[in-house]
């Protein structure tokens, strides 16, 4: 949670900016009174004019005016209530405490825990080592962030350390288990210790994904994978027929998925 | 840190939200007039602090900070400034932003320019734009934060969907969402009135204004993403009845109804019951709309995220505004029941006629998108309903609103005969079956467009009939009467180029080698080469056609077909305009050597299309300025 001085003056301005309304209230405009009697004249000069461009036959003329009337006379109140003062300061204090605690409270709540340089992006970027180490850092002293497990985990499934990443996607997953990517991700790194094969546990975590979202493009694209290796090689062309019907034209994944159809066509024809 | 202050004005915009919902209404309710008249200022404080949060989101895509995930999504370094400002509304969480900016502008605007509006009335309007806006903006701060930091930031950003580098993108959504969120405007005056228990006069004369000014903006929204449709997507088609594009129809079919049923309410006191039920319908669509687009369940161009816990939020967010809507609807329906009596033929009966056709032709709408999605939903098999399915419904309900609609505005108020109208019309008429007997002789047999050109023809005489009996009458020229001629002709104009531009365009699918000639509809089409090239942020091929008529050089077409970093490939057509036809050249792919494919079409009156949408929101336009709603009202 940051706080700076920045976000005070900005519950600052607020209060001040409610404030000088509470001590210097805008002026009422019209009554319902003054609106409906000036509209229903309005209508009626209206009517007239509907009448001297032949809009209206002079006979139902005089009924349409007396509708005006009758419809003005039922929106007319009898008594207009009274205006009562307020105390201004009550207010203002009370207005700035709401302001002040809630909007902290949420921001606390809303806020990331740090904020990344941004002049890092910018000028030169840290080597994946030592990315990794801060990341690591940052987990020892935020170990309920799932987001940087996630990211700890793909980073290292990526420079090919499976075995961390498993564990990384392991206490991801202790906290959040019903996140897709993590789901995906997870039963990836699994199958690749054993040999690519989406048996036992990836392949509890691929159905998992598949009860959560199953509309998902990649969750059905994995789904497939398992139907496929499971040689049901039926329920793996639903599968993927479904993520291509779902996929807009333009996917980038379109083909991967056609070929694998393919692939498991010419299986089927042998 | 400025990141920071983006989203932490977010969260100031939501607690003032609350103070707006609160303050106020103990104002109202105490008879407090120094809180509710609070209503206003908070409404500025809100828009202030979303504009800060808009504009810092814009400049993180400005500046390239990678560090914000939202930017690292949809932006790179290469992308062209005009791309990078307008990717701020390219994705979802963007897009929801510029959703609660809009609705603060509107509430501004209402809360400025409606001096004329009892104070209290006005105040509880801003009270429920308030109320909306917490709902949308607890939304985008708990499911779709777009000031969310990436813990290592990338050197370079992702690539913005090609489909959406274009000027399309910096003015369609805006104008759309204006259109879309304005129809929280009428939604807002009639819960306020229904609140209140005082469906008077006031809230029926002002809710018109602002209803035609969101209803102009729909209309140029809509019509301005049909002219990206047919210049981005390659294939020449200007409405594909895609379930997102019928997401923003439905609101403003309902518009439309609503407009007419509220000039009926507010001249004649009638219709208050339906009017009210249609400003409840007109927002609740236009939130249905959302729902579609964010939830997932659509797969579109247009829908931007499939995450089931947002569309969860908003199905909760529809059932609250239209389960509590129809509520307080039935608790202050003896308030409505008053009504004057309505003759069977007269301009009233034309008005609801026209209602009864907006609304069904709606329904039919609603039924082709909903229908799909719900048989998906329930595991029943899939099913497409497609263009065929909209066309036989809708134009037959459509063609008869488009025939009365030239009638009724000759008909009297209260109760005419169809005999002194077909006496006052009866030579027109007989000149219109003329005309369209010398069309059918001269131009075309195809039952279609003479058809289309009857409607055209007929719309055409009756407007210039009234606008010369009015002159004749020596009255005044109401802005609002000039605005139904436009809008009227503008019905005409597009019906006209939809219908010759569906019927009589011409497409070419073809092969062309380097040098040869094609030619369609006269034109000879002479394939000259294709070069290749390079930009920043893509590659591609340019292929050159030159263009002859009577052996005379009509124009050069370039189109293209680029390669964006992520591999997807892109048409961009090559369009020769002009208000008569269109000749469009897309480029499609390498066959063999010195040969590629090639789509050309030629579209007759295609322009006409989007100048009747332009039209129709002039008209709208005009009406929103009539005198009546700038009349200085006295004590």
């Amino acid at each position: 949670m940051i706080f700076s001085w920045q976000i005070i003056l900005m519950i600052v301005i607020s209060i001040l900016f409610i404030s000088w309304f509470l001590y210097r209230p805008i002026k009422e405009t019209l009554s319902d009174d003054d609106s409906n009697i000036q509209i229903n004249k309005q209508r009626q000069n209206e009517l007239i004019s509907d009448k001297s461009i032949g809009l209206i036959e002079e006979q139902y003329f005089k009924e349409a005016e007396n509708e005006i009337i009758g419809t003005l006379a039922s929106e007319l109140k009898s008594n207009e209530s009274k205006n009562f003062e307020i105390k201004p300061l009550i207010w203002v204090v009370s207005i700035a405490v709401f302001i002040a605690i809630i909007s902290l409270s949420l921001y606390s709540q809303l806020a990331p825990k740090i904020i990344p340089n941004a002049s890092d992006n910018s000028s030169e970027s840290l080597s994946m080592d030592e990315s990794l180490d801060a990341l690591k850092e940052y987990l020892v002293e935020n170990p309920d962030d799932f987001s940087a497990w996630l990211m700890l985990g793909m980073a290292q499934a990526g420079i090919g350390d499976v075995d961390d990443s498993i564990i990384s996607f392991e206490n991801a997953f202790k906290i959040n288990s019903n996140d897709i990517d993590l789901l995906l991700q997870y039963a990836t790194a699994l199958s690749l210790n054993q040999d690519g094969a989406f048996i036992g546990a990836p392949k509890e975590l691929i159905e998992k994904a598949l009860s959560i979202s199953p509309q998902s493009e990649q969750v059905l694209y994995f789904a497939g994978i398992v139907a496929a290796q499971e040689a049901n090689f039926d329920l793996a062309r639903d599968y993927w027929e479904k993520a291509l019907y779902i996929m807009p034209d333009s996917h980038p994944d379109r083909g991967i998925i056609e070929e694998a159809l393919e692939t498991i066509s010419n299986l089927q024809v042998k | 840190m400025l990141i920071e202050v983006g989203h932490f004005a977010l969260v100031l915009a939501l607690v003032i939200s609350v103070i707006l919902i609160v303050v106020p209404s103990i104002g109202i309710y105490q008879n407090k007039a120094s809180l509710s008249q609070l209503a206003k200022p908070l409404v500025w404080g809100q828009f202030f602090w979303i504009g800060v949060a808009f504009f810092v989101l814009m400049n993180a895509f400005l500046t390239n900070d990678f560090s914000v995930k939202y930017v690292a999504d949809n932006s790179n370094t290469q992308l062209p400034i005009l791309f990078k400002a307008s990717a701020v509304w390219g994705a979802h969480e963007g897009s929801l932003l510029l959703w609660v900016f809009v609705l603060s502008i509107w509430s501004t605007a209402v809360s400025i320019f409606s001096k004329r509006i009892p104070s209290n009335l006005l105040n509880l309007i801003l009270i429920v734009l308030g109320a909306v806006n917490f709902g949308f903006l607890l939304f985008l701060l708990y499911t779709s934060n777009p000031f969310e930091r990436l813990m290592i930031p990338p050197l370079e950003g992702r690539e913005l969907n090609p489909l959406l580098q274009d000027f399309g993108l910096a003015v369609h959504p805006p104008m759309l969402y204006m259109g879309y969120v304005g129809l929280a405007v009428p939604f807002a005056f009639v819960i306020a009135a229904l609140i209140r228990g005082q469906l008077d006069s006031s809230w029926l004369r002002w809710t018109r204004p602002w209803t035609l000014i969101s209803w102009a903006f729909l209309t140029i929204g809509i019509t301005l993403g049909s002219w990206w449709a047919y210049y981005e997507l390659g294939w020449g088609g200007w409405w594909f009845w895609d379930p997102v594009e019928n997401a923003s129809f439905m609101p403003w079919l309902i518009a439309t109804a609503l407009i007419h049923s509220l000039s009926v309410s507010e001249k004649r006191g009638i219709l208050r019951k339906w009017t009210v039920l249609l400003c409840i319908g007109g927002f609740s669509l236009s939130l249905l709309g959302t729902f579609l687009v964010r939830s997932g369940v659509l797969t579109s161009v247009h829908a931007f995220a499939t995450d089931p816990a947002r569309g969860l939020f908003i199905l909760i967010f529809l059932f609250i505004v239209i389960g509590g809507s129809l509520a307080l609807y039935a608790w202050r329906y003896n308030l409505l029941q008053k009504s004057n009596p309505i003759s069977l033929f007269s301009r009233e009966t034309g008005l609801l006629i026209n209602n009864i056709l907006l609304v069904t032709a709606m329904l039919s709408v609603l039924l082709g998108t909903l229908y799909p999605l719900i048989l998906d939903t329930l595991n029943l098999g899939k099913i497409s309903v497609g263009v065929p399915y909209f066309n036989a419904v809708f134009i037959p309900i459509m063609l008869p609103a488009v025939v009365l609609m030239a009638i009724f505005p000759f008909v009297r108020w209260k109760k005419d005969t169809l005999k002194r109208v077909s006496s006052h019309l009866r030579l027109h008429w007989l000149g219109i079956l003329a005309l369209i007997l010398i069309a059918r002789i001269f131009v075309t047999d195809n039952i279609f467009v003479l058809i289309a050109i009857g409607l055209f023809i007929w719309m055409l005489v009756h407007v210039m009939v009234l606008l010369i009996a009015r002159m004749r009458s020596k009255s005044v020229f109401s802005f609002a009467f000039i605005g139904m001629l436009i809008a009227h002709l503008g019905i005409a104009v597009f019906t006209l180029g939809a219908t010759v531009t569906t019927q009589m365009g011409i497409e070419k699918d073809i092969k062309m080698s380097f040098g040869e000639t094609q030619n369609i509809a006269g034109y000879d089409f002479v394939f000259n080469g294709v070069n290749r090239y390079q930009r920043d942020n893509y590659a591609g091929f340019m292929g050159n056609i030159t263009v002859f008529k009577d052996g005379k050089e009509i124009t050069t077409l370039m189109p293209e077909k680029r390669y964006y970093q992520s591999g997807m490939p892109m048409t961009e057509a090559s369009i020769h305009p002009s208000l008569a036809r269109d000749l469009y050249v897309a480029l499609g792919e390498e066959l063999v050597e010195n040969s590629w494919s090639v789509r050309i079409y030629y579209k007759p009156l295609v322009r006409w299309i989007w100048l009747g949408g332009l039209m129709i929101a002039l008209g709208a336009l005009f009406a929103a300025i009539d005198r009546r709603y700038f009349l200085r009202a006295k004590s």
